[in-house]
Protein backbone atom coordinates (compact mmCIF):
# COMPACT_ATOMS: atom_id res chain seq x y z
CA UNK A 1 0.00 0.00 0.00
CA UNK A 2 3.01 2.18 0.73
CA UNK A 3 3.59 2.45 -3.31
CA UNK A 4 -0.65 3.65 -3.62
CA UNK A 5 -0.79 6.29 -0.81
CA UNK A 6 2.92 7.70 -1.74
CA UNK A 7 1.50 7.53 -5.48
CA UNK A 8 -1.82 9.04 -4.28
CA UNK A 9 0.16 11.76 -2.35
CA UNK A 10 1.39 12.78 -5.57
CA UNK A 11 -1.59 13.23 -7.53
CA UNK A 12 -3.07 15.06 -4.74
CA UNK A 13 0.05 17.84 -4.85
CA UNK A 14 -0.59 18.40 -8.55
CA UNK A 15 -3.88 18.57 -8.02
CA UNK A 16 -3.73 21.02 -5.36
CA UNK A 17 -0.94 23.16 -7.35
CA UNK A 18 -3.20 23.48 -10.28
CA UNK A 19 -5.97 24.64 -8.19
CA UNK A 20 -3.50 27.18 -6.78
CA UNK A 21 -2.40 28.00 -10.38
CA UNK A 22 -6.26 28.37 -11.25
CA UNK A 23 -7.14 30.64 -8.21
CA UNK A 24 -4.01 32.81 -9.30
CA UNK A 25 -4.48 33.31 -12.67
CA UNK A 26 -8.48 33.02 -12.54
CA UNK A 27 -8.21 30.24 -14.78
CA UNK A 28 -10.88 27.16 -15.29
CA UNK A 29 -9.53 24.29 -12.95
CA UNK A 30 -10.16 22.37 -15.38
CA UNK A 31 -7.88 23.87 -17.56
CA UNK A 32 -5.01 23.94 -15.04
CA UNK A 33 -5.40 20.64 -14.33
CA UNK A 34 -4.84 19.72 -17.97
CA UNK A 35 -2.00 22.13 -18.12
CA UNK A 36 -0.14 21.04 -14.84
CA UNK A 37 -0.82 17.10 -16.11
CA UNK A 38 0.78 17.90 -19.29
CA UNK A 39 3.84 19.88 -17.57
CA UNK A 40 4.56 16.93 -14.69
CA UNK A 41 4.28 14.38 -17.49
CA UNK A 42 6.86 16.50 -19.29
CA UNK A 43 9.15 17.02 -15.79
CA UNK A 44 8.61 14.34 -14.14
CA UNK A 45 9.24 11.52 -17.53
CA UNK A 46 12.11 13.27 -18.34
CA UNK A 47 13.85 13.34 -14.57
CA UNK A 48 12.20 9.59 -13.79
CA UNK A 49 10.70 8.22 -16.38
CA UNK A 50 7.38 8.21 -17.72
CA UNK A 51 5.87 5.28 -15.76
CA UNK A 52 6.50 7.41 -12.08
CA UNK A 53 3.09 9.29 -12.47
CA UNK A 54 0.96 5.68 -12.87
CA UNK A 55 -1.26 6.68 -15.25
CA UNK A 56 -2.31 2.93 -16.08
CA UNK A 57 -2.88 1.66 -12.50
CA UNK A 58 -6.34 0.75 -11.86
CA UNK A 59 -6.98 2.81 -9.40
CA UNK A 60 -6.26 5.72 -10.88
CA UNK A 61 -8.19 4.74 -13.91
CA UNK A 62 -11.59 4.51 -12.02
CA UNK A 63 -11.08 7.55 -10.24
CA UNK A 64 -10.60 8.97 -13.34
CA UNK A 65 -13.76 7.44 -15.46
CA UNK A 66 -15.65 8.30 -12.24
CA UNK A 67 -14.37 11.75 -12.17
CA UNK A 68 -15.94 11.91 -15.98
CA UNK A 69 -18.97 9.94 -15.33
CA UNK A 70 -20.36 12.29 -12.20
CA UNK A 71 -19.22 15.54 -13.85
CA UNK A 72 -21.31 14.79 -16.70
CA UNK A 73 -24.10 13.45 -14.68
CA UNK A 74 -23.65 17.40 -13.29
CA UNK A 75 -23.69 18.85 -16.27
CA UNK A 76 -26.71 17.41 -17.55
CA UNK A 77 -28.66 17.81 -14.11
CA UNK A 78 -28.52 21.76 -14.89
CA UNK A 79 -30.63 22.03 -17.26
CA UNK A 80 -32.95 23.75 -16.99
CA UNK A 81 -36.42 21.80 -18.14
CA UNK A 82 -39.03 24.73 -18.17
CA UNK A 83 -36.95 26.56 -20.70
CA UNK A 84 -35.98 23.37 -22.26
CA UNK A 85 -40.09 22.62 -22.70
CA UNK A 86 -40.62 26.11 -23.91
CA UNK A 87 -37.78 26.58 -26.16
CA UNK A 88 -37.13 22.92 -27.55
CA UNK A 89 -38.12 23.31 -31.20
CA UNK A 90 -36.00 26.11 -31.78
CA UNK A 91 -32.88 24.59 -29.47
CA UNK A 92 -33.63 21.47 -30.75
CA UNK A 93 -32.76 22.64 -34.53
CA UNK A 94 -29.69 25.25 -33.58
CA UNK A 95 -28.44 22.19 -30.82
CA UNK A 96 -28.74 19.64 -33.72
CA UNK A 97 -27.58 21.72 -36.61
CA UNK A 98 -24.79 22.68 -34.24
CA UNK A 99 -23.38 18.74 -33.35
CA UNK A 100 -24.21 17.58 -37.04
CA UNK A 101 -22.50 19.48 -39.44
CA UNK A 102 -19.02 20.07 -37.44
CA UNK A 103 -19.12 16.47 -36.41
CA UNK A 104 -19.03 15.40 -40.05
CA UNK A 105 -17.30 18.30 -41.56
CA UNK A 106 -14.39 17.74 -38.94
CA UNK A 107 -14.59 13.98 -39.86
CA UNK A 108 -13.91 14.54 -43.19
CA UNK A 109 -11.05 16.99 -42.65
CA UNK A 110 -9.77 14.09 -40.65
CA UNK A 111 -9.54 11.59 -42.74
CA UNK A 112 -9.35 13.30 -46.44
CA UNK A 113 -7.02 16.27 -45.37
CA UNK A 114 -5.15 14.58 -42.20
CA UNK A 115 -5.55 10.98 -43.96
CA UNK A 116 -6.35 9.34 -40.55
CA UNK A 117 -8.23 6.28 -40.39
CA UNK A 118 -11.77 5.85 -40.08
CA UNK A 119 -12.84 5.61 -37.08
CA UNK A 120 -10.47 7.97 -36.20
CA UNK A 121 -11.89 10.49 -38.08
CA UNK A 122 -15.56 10.18 -37.00
CA UNK A 123 -13.79 10.52 -33.06
CA UNK A 124 -12.51 13.81 -33.98
CA UNK A 125 -15.35 15.01 -35.87
CA UNK A 126 -17.21 13.89 -32.29
CA UNK A 127 -14.58 15.86 -30.22
CA UNK A 128 -15.10 19.05 -32.44
CA UNK A 129 -18.62 19.06 -32.41
CA UNK A 130 -18.99 20.06 -29.11
CA UNK A 131 -20.07 22.94 -27.13
CA UNK A 132 -19.31 24.13 -24.03
CA UNK A 133 -22.59 25.10 -21.93
CA UNK A 134 -20.38 26.56 -19.36
CA UNK A 135 -18.68 29.33 -21.76
CA UNK A 136 -21.96 30.39 -23.06
CA UNK A 137 -23.89 30.32 -19.96
CA UNK A 138 -20.93 32.69 -18.40
CA UNK A 139 -21.30 35.22 -21.68
CA UNK A 140 -25.01 35.03 -21.28
CA UNK A 141 -24.88 35.93 -17.38
CA UNK A 142 -22.23 38.33 -17.97
CA UNK A 143 -24.36 40.56 -20.43
CA UNK A 144 -27.69 39.92 -18.79
CA UNK A 145 -28.86 37.34 -21.63
CA UNK A 146 -29.73 34.58 -19.47
CA UNK A 147 -32.84 36.06 -18.90
CA UNK A 148 -34.21 36.74 -22.71
CA UNK A 149 -35.73 34.22 -24.97
CA UNK A 150 -32.69 34.00 -27.20
CA UNK A 151 -30.14 33.45 -24.14
CA UNK A 152 -31.92 30.77 -22.86
CA UNK A 153 -33.03 29.56 -26.44
CA UNK A 154 -28.84 29.22 -26.94
CA UNK A 155 -28.83 27.45 -23.75
CA UNK A 156 -30.94 25.41 -24.14
CA UNK A 157 -29.24 24.24 -27.48
CA UNK A 158 -26.09 23.97 -26.20
CA UNK A 159 -27.57 20.68 -23.91
CA UNK A 160 -28.79 19.58 -27.51
CA UNK A 161 -25.20 19.53 -29.28
CA UNK A 162 -24.14 17.47 -26.05
CA UNK A 163 -26.35 15.13 -26.07
CA UNK A 164 -25.74 14.77 -29.56
CA UNK A 165 -22.28 14.32 -29.01
CA UNK A 166 -22.36 12.08 -26.16
CA UNK A 167 -24.96 9.66 -27.78
CA UNK A 168 -22.48 9.67 -30.66
CA UNK A 169 -19.53 8.93 -28.76
CA UNK A 170 -21.67 6.12 -27.03
CA UNK A 171 -23.50 4.57 -30.27
CA UNK A 172 -20.76 5.23 -32.76
CA UNK A 173 -18.15 2.72 -31.47
CA UNK A 174 -20.35 0.30 -30.15
CA UNK A 175 -20.93 -2.56 -32.58
CA UNK A 176 -24.81 -2.96 -32.88
CA UNK A 177 -25.97 -6.18 -31.34
CA UNK A 178 -28.68 -7.65 -28.83
CA UNK A 179 -26.56 -5.90 -26.06
CA UNK A 180 -27.04 -2.22 -27.71
CA UNK A 181 -31.08 -2.86 -27.62
CA UNK A 182 -30.52 -3.96 -23.90
CA UNK A 183 -28.83 -0.79 -23.19
CA UNK A 184 -30.98 1.90 -25.02
CA UNK A 185 -34.01 -0.46 -23.44
CA UNK A 186 -32.76 0.45 -20.34
CA UNK A 187 -32.13 3.44 -20.62
CA UNK A 188 -35.39 4.39 -21.78
CA UNK A 189 -37.01 2.96 -19.02
CA UNK A 190 -34.81 4.46 -16.23
CA UNK A 191 -35.95 8.11 -18.39
CA UNK A 192 -39.17 7.18 -17.37
CA UNK A 193 -38.84 5.33 -13.77
CA UNK A 194 -35.99 7.58 -12.19
CA UNK A 195 -37.77 11.19 -12.46
CA UNK A 196 -41.09 9.34 -10.63
CA UNK A 197 -38.84 7.38 -8.23
CA UNK A 198 -36.26 9.48 -6.99
CA UNK A 199 -37.94 12.69 -5.29
CA UNK A 200 -40.28 10.28 -3.60
CA UNK A 201 -37.39 7.87 -2.97
CA UNK A 202 -35.41 10.99 -1.37
CA UNK A 203 -38.40 12.46 0.72
CA UNK A 204 -39.07 9.20 2.44
CA UNK A 205 -35.72 8.41 3.41
CA UNK A 206 -32.68 11.19 2.41
CA UNK A 207 -31.47 14.02 4.06
CA UNK A 208 -29.76 12.07 6.96
CA UNK A 209 -26.03 12.12 7.78
CA UNK A 210 -25.58 8.67 5.67
CA UNK A 211 -25.94 10.41 2.46
CA UNK A 212 -28.22 7.97 0.97
CA UNK A 213 -29.09 10.59 -2.11
CA UNK A 214 -25.41 10.19 -3.30
CA UNK A 215 -25.30 6.46 -2.92
CA UNK A 216 -28.64 6.09 -4.98
CA UNK A 217 -27.09 8.42 -7.84
CA UNK A 218 -23.77 6.54 -7.64
CA UNK A 219 -25.58 3.28 -7.73
CA UNK A 220 -27.89 4.62 -11.16
CA UNK A 221 -24.44 6.09 -12.65
CA UNK A 222 -22.10 3.05 -12.12
CA UNK A 223 -24.74 0.24 -12.65
CA UNK A 224 -25.62 2.11 -16.51
CA UNK A 225 -22.24 2.82 -16.64
CA UNK A 226 -21.43 -0.86 -16.25
CA UNK A 227 -24.58 -1.73 -18.60
CA UNK A 228 -23.24 0.82 -21.10
CA UNK A 229 -19.42 -0.53 -21.19
CA UNK A 230 -21.13 -4.00 -21.63
CA UNK A 231 -22.92 -3.16 -24.91
CA UNK A 232 -19.69 -1.85 -25.73
CA UNK A 233 -20.73 1.66 -25.34
CA UNK A 234 -19.42 4.73 -23.27
CA UNK A 235 -20.22 5.18 -19.28
CA UNK A 236 -20.78 9.08 -20.34
CA UNK A 237 -23.65 8.74 -22.26
CA UNK A 238 -25.81 7.16 -19.76
CA UNK A 239 -24.71 9.85 -17.10
CA UNK A 240 -25.47 12.37 -19.16
CA UNK A 241 -29.12 11.74 -19.82
CA UNK A 242 -29.65 10.81 -16.17
CA UNK A 243 -28.31 14.28 -15.33
CA UNK A 244 -30.88 15.60 -18.03
CA UNK A 245 -33.97 13.46 -16.40
CA UNK A 246 -33.31 14.18 -12.91
CA UNK A 247 -32.35 18.14 -13.99
CA UNK A 248 -36.13 18.79 -12.62
CA UNK A 249 -35.20 16.83 -8.90
CA UNK A 250 -32.04 16.76 -8.14
CA UNK A 251 -30.29 19.60 -10.55
CA UNK A 252 -32.74 21.86 -8.11
CA UNK A 253 -31.87 20.24 -4.43
CA UNK A 254 -28.85 22.75 -4.23
CA UNK A 255 -27.90 21.03 -0.64
CA UNK A 256 -27.01 17.79 -2.59
CA UNK A 257 -25.46 19.35 -5.93
CA UNK A 258 -22.90 21.36 -3.54
CA UNK A 259 -22.27 17.72 -1.67
CA UNK A 260 -21.50 16.13 -4.72
CA UNK A 261 -19.68 19.01 -6.29
CA UNK A 262 -17.28 18.41 -2.98
CA UNK A 263 -16.97 14.56 -4.04
CA UNK A 264 -16.07 15.40 -7.98
CA UNK A 265 -14.25 18.61 -7.83
CA UNK A 266 -12.01 17.46 -4.68
CA UNK A 267 -11.26 13.68 -5.33
CA UNK A 268 -12.72 12.68 -8.64
CA UNK A 269 -12.04 15.51 -11.49
CA UNK A 270 -8.55 15.88 -10.34
CA UNK A 271 -7.63 12.51 -11.53
CA UNK A 272 -9.37 12.76 -15.10
CA UNK A 273 -8.44 16.25 -15.96
CA UNK A 274 -4.45 15.64 -14.96
CA UNK A 275 -4.59 12.03 -16.43
CA UNK A 276 -6.03 13.68 -19.48
CA UNK A 277 -3.22 16.30 -19.54
CA UNK A 278 -0.11 13.85 -18.85
CA UNK A 279 -1.39 11.40 -21.64
CA UNK A 280 -0.73 14.88 -24.24
CA UNK A 281 2.41 14.72 -25.81
CA UNK A 282 4.33 17.86 -26.35
CA UNK A 283 6.79 17.10 -28.69
CA UNK A 284 3.98 15.56 -31.15
CA UNK A 285 2.13 18.51 -30.61
CA UNK A 286 5.18 20.95 -31.48
CA UNK A 287 6.35 18.76 -34.55
CA UNK A 288 3.01 19.28 -36.61
CA UNK A 289 1.17 21.97 -34.78
CA UNK A 290 -0.65 22.68 -38.05
CA UNK A 291 -2.46 19.52 -37.23
CA UNK A 292 -4.40 21.57 -34.26
CA UNK A 293 -4.60 24.83 -36.13
CA UNK A 294 -6.63 22.36 -38.74
CA UNK A 295 -9.25 21.12 -36.63
CA UNK A 296 -9.62 24.49 -34.72
CA UNK A 297 -10.06 26.55 -37.32
CA UNK A 298 -12.61 23.73 -39.23
CA UNK A 299 -14.33 23.15 -36.09
CA UNK A 300 -15.42 26.60 -36.29
CA UNK A 301 -16.34 27.18 -39.93
CA UNK A 302 -18.40 23.96 -39.76
CA UNK A 303 -20.15 25.67 -37.04
CA UNK A 304 -20.61 28.74 -38.99
CA UNK A 305 -21.76 26.52 -41.67
CA UNK A 306 -24.12 24.91 -39.65
CA UNK A 307 -25.28 27.41 -37.14
CA UNK A 308 -25.31 30.47 -39.25
CA UNK A 309 -28.15 30.12 -41.23
CA UNK A 310 -30.11 28.75 -38.64
CA UNK A 311 -30.58 31.32 -36.02
CA UNK A 312 -30.30 34.20 -39.14
CA UNK A 313 -33.65 32.34 -39.66
CA UNK A 314 -34.52 32.62 -36.15
CA UNK A 315 -33.72 35.85 -36.12
CA UNK A 316 -35.60 37.30 -38.77
CA UNK A 317 -38.80 35.37 -38.40
CA UNK A 318 -38.69 37.06 -34.49
CA UNK A 319 -38.71 40.28 -37.01
CA UNK A 320 -35.48 41.37 -36.22
CA UNK A 321 -33.94 44.03 -38.66
CA UNK A 322 -31.28 42.82 -41.06
CA UNK A 323 -28.33 44.14 -39.30
CA UNK A 324 -28.94 43.27 -36.02
CA UNK A 325 -29.80 39.36 -36.95
CA UNK A 326 -26.83 39.53 -38.68
CA UNK A 327 -24.82 40.38 -35.57
CA UNK A 328 -26.83 38.14 -33.59
CA UNK A 329 -26.17 35.46 -35.50
CA UNK A 330 -22.40 35.80 -35.54
CA UNK A 331 -22.72 36.29 -32.16
CA UNK A 332 -24.34 33.27 -31.19
CA UNK A 333 -22.29 30.79 -33.82
CA UNK A 334 -18.88 31.96 -32.15
CA UNK A 335 -20.62 31.00 -28.79
CA UNK A 336 -21.49 27.58 -29.97
CA UNK A 337 -18.14 27.44 -31.39
CA UNK A 338 -16.47 26.74 -27.61
CA UNK A 339 -15.87 23.68 -26.11
CA UNK A 340 -14.02 22.09 -23.25
CA UNK A 341 -14.93 19.23 -20.98
CA UNK A 342 -17.23 17.03 -23.48
CA UNK A 343 -14.30 17.86 -25.92
CA UNK A 344 -11.70 16.07 -23.79
CA UNK A 345 -13.65 13.57 -22.88
CA UNK A 346 -14.16 11.93 -26.34
CA UNK A 347 -10.40 12.83 -27.04
CA UNK A 348 -9.66 10.48 -23.60
CA UNK A 349 -12.15 8.13 -24.82
CA UNK A 350 -10.73 7.78 -28.30
CA UNK A 351 -6.72 7.37 -26.46
CA UNK A 352 -7.94 4.63 -24.03
CA UNK A 353 -10.01 2.40 -26.75
CA UNK A 354 -7.08 2.54 -28.85
CA UNK A 355 -9.53 4.54 -31.37
CA UNK A 356 -6.41 7.28 -31.81
CA UNK A 357 -2.95 7.32 -31.26
CA UNK A 358 -1.15 9.95 -28.47
CA UNK A 359 -0.21 12.44 -31.28
CA UNK A 360 -3.55 12.56 -32.37
CA UNK A 361 -5.20 12.83 -29.21
CA UNK A 362 -2.73 15.45 -28.63
CA UNK A 363 -3.92 17.30 -31.48
CA UNK A 364 -7.70 16.93 -30.49
CA UNK A 365 -6.89 17.80 -26.82
CA UNK A 366 -4.82 21.17 -27.93
CA UNK A 367 -7.71 22.03 -30.33
CA UNK A 368 -10.67 21.28 -27.88
CA UNK A 369 -8.89 23.98 -25.16
CA UNK A 370 -8.24 26.91 -27.71
CA UNK A 371 -12.01 26.63 -29.00
CA UNK A 372 -12.83 26.90 -25.17
CA UNK A 373 -10.79 30.54 -25.14
CA UNK A 374 -10.51 31.41 -29.46
CA UNK A 375 -14.06 31.83 -30.47
CA UNK A 376 -15.11 33.44 -26.90
CA UNK A 377 -12.56 36.50 -27.33
CA UNK A 378 -13.23 36.94 -30.96
CA UNK A 379 -17.13 36.97 -30.02
CA UNK A 380 -17.00 39.77 -27.83
CA UNK A 381 -14.64 41.62 -29.39
CA UNK A 382 -16.64 42.23 -32.35
CA UNK A 383 -19.78 40.33 -32.50
CA UNK A 384 -21.88 41.20 -29.39
CA UNK A 385 -25.45 42.10 -30.12
CA UNK A 386 -25.56 45.03 -27.90
CA UNK A 387 -28.89 45.56 -28.68
CA UNK A 388 -30.35 42.70 -26.71
CA UNK A 389 -28.88 44.17 -23.42
CA UNK A 390 -32.02 46.52 -23.95
CA UNK A 391 -34.01 43.51 -24.27
CA UNK A 392 -33.49 42.58 -20.74
CA UNK A 393 -35.03 45.62 -18.98
CA UNK A 394 -38.38 45.00 -20.90
CA UNK A 395 -38.53 41.27 -21.05
CA UNK A 396 -37.68 39.05 -18.94
CA UNK A 397 -39.77 36.45 -20.57
CA UNK B 1 -25.93 67.15 -5.81
CA UNK B 2 -26.06 63.05 -5.35
CA UNK B 3 -29.21 61.60 -5.54
CA UNK B 4 -28.06 57.92 -6.58
CA UNK B 5 -24.73 56.99 -5.00
CA UNK B 6 -23.32 53.52 -6.19
CA UNK B 7 -20.86 51.66 -4.23
CA UNK B 8 -18.40 48.91 -5.96
CA UNK B 9 -17.78 46.11 -3.16
CA UNK B 10 -15.65 43.42 -3.10
CA UNK B 11 -15.56 42.52 0.97
CA UNK B 12 -11.47 44.53 1.15
CA UNK B 13 -10.79 46.33 3.63
CA UNK B 14 -10.76 49.27 1.24
CA UNK B 15 -13.93 48.71 -0.17
CA UNK B 16 -15.33 48.35 3.17
CA UNK B 17 -14.28 52.26 3.64
CA UNK B 18 -15.42 52.79 0.24
CA UNK B 19 -19.28 51.46 1.66
CA UNK B 20 -18.42 53.92 4.74
CA UNK B 21 -17.89 57.10 2.46
CA UNK B 22 -21.17 56.07 0.26
CA UNK B 23 -23.12 55.90 3.82
CA UNK B 24 -21.80 58.75 4.90
CA UNK B 25 -22.81 60.48 1.16
CA UNK B 26 -26.24 58.62 1.28
CA UNK B 27 -26.88 60.46 4.73
CA UNK B 28 -25.43 63.96 3.60
CA UNK B 29 -27.84 64.03 0.26
CA UNK B 30 -30.95 61.63 1.34
CA UNK B 31 -29.77 59.68 -1.37
CA UNK B 32 -30.29 55.90 -2.77
CA UNK B 33 -27.23 53.59 -1.98
CA UNK B 34 -26.70 50.59 -4.18
CA UNK B 35 -23.83 48.34 -3.08
CA UNK B 36 -22.48 46.44 -6.34
CA UNK B 37 -20.18 42.90 -6.19
CA UNK B 38 -19.23 41.47 -9.30
CA UNK B 39 -18.09 37.60 -9.44
CA UNK B 40 -16.05 36.87 -12.13
CA UNK B 41 -15.94 32.92 -13.68
CA UNK B 42 -12.59 31.38 -14.74
CA UNK B 43 -11.23 31.54 -18.38
CA UNK B 44 -12.44 29.36 -20.29
CA UNK B 45 -15.79 29.24 -17.49
CA UNK B 46 -15.49 25.08 -16.77
CA UNK B 47 -18.25 22.76 -16.83
CA UNK B 48 -20.31 22.63 -13.31
CA UNK B 49 -17.52 24.75 -11.87
CA UNK B 50 -18.63 27.95 -13.27
CA UNK B 51 -22.35 27.08 -11.69
CA UNK B 52 -20.61 26.45 -8.09
CA UNK B 53 -18.40 29.45 -8.82
CA UNK B 54 -21.93 31.36 -9.02
CA UNK B 55 -22.98 29.83 -6.16
CA UNK B 56 -20.58 30.72 -4.11
CA UNK B 57 -19.94 34.35 -4.65
CA UNK B 58 -23.11 35.00 -4.48
CA UNK B 59 -23.82 33.22 -0.53
CA UNK B 60 -20.07 34.95 0.11
CA UNK B 61 -21.45 38.21 -0.78
CA UNK B 62 -24.84 37.50 0.80
CA UNK B 63 -23.34 36.76 4.10
CA UNK B 64 -21.31 40.03 4.19
CA UNK B 65 -24.08 41.86 3.13
CA UNK B 66 -25.94 40.98 6.05
CA UNK B 67 -23.32 42.44 8.25
CA UNK B 68 -23.05 45.92 6.13
CA UNK B 69 -27.21 45.80 7.20
CA UNK B 70 -26.46 45.87 10.47
CA UNK B 71 -23.81 48.34 10.85
CA UNK B 72 -25.87 51.17 8.87
CA UNK B 73 -29.30 49.63 10.47
CA UNK B 74 -29.05 52.72 13.05
CA UNK B 75 -28.20 55.60 10.12
CA UNK B 76 -31.50 55.40 8.32
CA UNK B 77 -29.36 54.38 4.89
CA UNK B 78 -30.99 51.65 3.37
CA UNK B 79 -29.18 50.35 0.74
CA UNK B 80 -29.65 47.80 -2.06
CA UNK B 81 -27.69 45.51 -2.78
CA UNK B 82 -26.80 43.33 -6.57
CA UNK B 83 -24.06 40.83 -7.41
CA UNK B 84 -23.68 40.87 -10.98
CA UNK B 85 -21.80 38.43 -13.05
CA UNK B 86 -18.32 39.03 -15.18
CA UNK B 87 -15.52 41.78 -15.47
CA UNK B 88 -15.53 44.30 -12.00
CA UNK B 89 -14.76 47.08 -14.32
CA UNK B 90 -17.25 46.74 -17.07
CA UNK B 91 -19.94 45.59 -14.76
CA UNK B 92 -19.22 48.62 -12.41
CA UNK B 93 -19.34 50.97 -15.40
CA UNK B 94 -22.50 48.85 -16.78
CA UNK B 95 -24.45 49.05 -13.78
CA UNK B 96 -23.93 52.94 -13.21
CA UNK B 97 -25.02 53.55 -16.69
CA UNK B 98 -28.36 51.47 -15.74
CA UNK B 99 -28.96 53.04 -13.17
CA UNK B 100 -27.87 56.57 -13.98
CA UNK B 101 -26.10 57.01 -10.95
CA UNK B 102 -24.88 60.22 -9.46
CA UNK B 103 -21.52 58.91 -8.03
CA UNK B 104 -19.37 55.52 -8.21
CA UNK B 105 -17.55 55.41 -4.85
CA UNK B 106 -15.05 52.35 -4.61
CA UNK B 107 -11.41 51.62 -2.95
CA UNK B 108 -8.39 52.37 -4.49
CA UNK B 109 -7.32 48.35 -4.20
CA UNK B 110 -8.81 45.33 -3.97
CA UNK B 111 -7.64 42.37 -4.74
CA UNK B 112 -3.74 40.83 -4.80
CA UNK B 113 -0.72 41.29 -7.22
CA UNK B 114 -1.43 39.23 -9.62
CA UNK B 115 -5.35 39.55 -10.06
CA UNK B 116 -4.73 43.27 -10.30
CA UNK B 117 -2.13 42.62 -13.04
CA UNK B 118 -4.45 40.06 -14.93
CA UNK B 119 -7.63 42.62 -14.67
CA UNK B 120 -6.07 45.93 -14.78
CA UNK B 121 -6.52 48.34 -11.78
CA UNK B 122 -10.29 48.40 -12.07
CA UNK B 123 -10.57 52.12 -10.28
CA UNK B 124 -8.75 53.57 -13.59
CA UNK B 125 -10.72 51.43 -16.00
CA UNK B 126 -13.79 53.00 -14.20
CA UNK B 127 -12.15 56.06 -14.03
CA UNK B 128 -11.88 56.23 -17.50
CA UNK B 129 -15.31 55.21 -18.30
CA UNK B 130 -17.86 56.00 -15.97
CA UNK B 131 -20.43 58.62 -17.34
CA UNK B 132 -20.25 59.93 -13.59
CA UNK B 133 -18.66 61.40 -11.10
CA UNK B 134 -16.09 58.52 -9.33
CA UNK B 135 -14.70 58.74 -5.80
CA UNK B 136 -11.74 56.32 -4.64
CA UNK B 137 -11.54 55.93 -1.09
CA UNK B 138 -8.02 55.42 -0.10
Amino acid sequence: MTETWALATLWLGLALAATLLSIWFRIATALSEIVVGTVAQLIIGALMGGAILGTDQSWIKFLSGTGAIVLTFLAGAELDPVVFKMKWKEASVVGLASFAIPFLGCAAVAYWLLHWNGQASWLAGIAMSTTSVAVVYAVMLELGLNKTSYGKTLLAACFVTDMGTVVALGLIFSPFTYKTLVFVFVLVALGFVLPWLTPRFFKRYGGRPSELEAKYLLLSLFGMGALALWAGSEAVLPAYLIGMVLAGTVGKDHALVRRLRTLTFGLLTPFYFIRAGSLVSVPALLATPLVFVAFLVSKVFFKFVAVLPVTQFFNRRNGAEAKEAKTESFYTTLLMSTGLTFGSIASLFGLTHGIIDTAQYSYLVAAVIASAVVPTMIANAFYLPRHLLQEKKTSTE
Amino acid sequence: MFSKIMVAYDTSEQAERAFDAGVDLAQKYSAELIVLSVISPPEPPGMVETEAILENGQMFFEAHYAKLREKVASSGVKPRFEVRVGHPAEQIIHLANQEDASVIVMGHRGKNIIQRWLLGSISKRVLSYAHCSVLIVR
